[in-house]
């Protein structure tokens, strides 16, 4: 297999060295100021982490906001930036979320399909199909649910292989 | 146990029987029928559960031919029959009533 290489890594790097960084400054900020003195060696450490932990995701939800709306306010410069997702990625995001709410071969199945036809379709004709296979997907879901488990009560789980 | 023929089984099972040896992919039966992928992929399923339809993936190369492989569907030795049976059917009046109503009708 190929190694990952060119800007996207760097980039991706960057970003994690970017974050322990981040990380390692939030659990000493928590260790020196918030730590009430009387906790022992190791409830200082778990509560550093917490308050490390809990400072990140807000960063991260913040983060996550800002470049969604594509404020322009983002840490990183434009030229860092790949660009709003383009709707078909999103939709092939949310079809492989919704495949997860079936059992993982019918889910697999019904995902290789929809992105089979979607490959096809014209692109005027895409919104509607995508909303078509979301609109039918629990019910499809509670089918194969059905299924699935009827099957595993006559033969038992399905075995790998 | 036959499935629920719906006005869309219907559809779908009229563009199968147009020629039974044919296999439709979903677009293609999509198109013949004018009914939404997503309606259609169900009814499919629900066919190829009760063996009326079998159904089997493209083997191609998708790189090579710059497409994802299609599933394609067509109709069963024993689903063509069954269909076909159940398409007349569903053609047919249905019964009680009307034939009350034809029976009062004539009486009077």
């Amino acid at each position: 297999m190929m190694p990952r290489t060119g800007p996207r890594r760097d980039r991706a790097e960057k970003q994690g060295i970017a974050w322990l960084a981040g990380a390692g400054m939030w659990i000493a900020v928590g260790v020196a100021v918030a730590v009430p003195p009387g906790l022992a060696g190791w409830a200082r450490v778990t509560f550093a982490c917490c308050m490390g932990l809990t400072a990140l995701s807000f960063i991260a939800v913040y983060r996550g906001r800002s470049r969604r709306t594509g404020n322009g306010l983002s840490v990183h410069g434009r030229d860092d930036d790949d660009g709003p997702a383009g709707p078909a990625v999103h939709q092939r995001h949310t079809l492989r979320m919704v495949s997860l709410l079936m059992p993982r071969p019918a889910g697999r199945r019904w995902l290789a399909e929809a992105e089979s036809l979607l490959a096809e379709v014209t692109a005027a004709r895409r919104g509607a199909a995508v909303r078509s296979y979301l609109l039918s997907a629990p019910r499809l879901a509670v089918m194969m649910w059905t299924r699935e488990v009827l099957r595993r009560a006559r033969h038992g789980p399905r075995r790998p292989g | 146990m036959a499935p629920r023929l719906t006005v869309q089984v219907q559809l779908v099972l009229q563009a199968l029987l147009r020629d039974p040896a044919r296999e439709l992919y979903g677009l293609e039966l999509s198109e013949e029928t004018g009914l939404q992928p997503g309606t259609a992929y169900p009814i499919l399923l629900r066919l190829e559960h009760e063996g009326w339809v079998t159904s089997r993936w493209e083997d191609i190369d998708p790189r090579a031919e710059k497409r994802p492989a299609r599933r394609y569907y067509r109709l069963t030795a024993g689903g063509a029959v069954q269909a076909s049976a159940a398409l007349a059917a569903a053609r047919r009046p249905k019964g009680t009533a009307l034939r009350r109503l034809a029976e009062r009708g004539g009486s009077t």
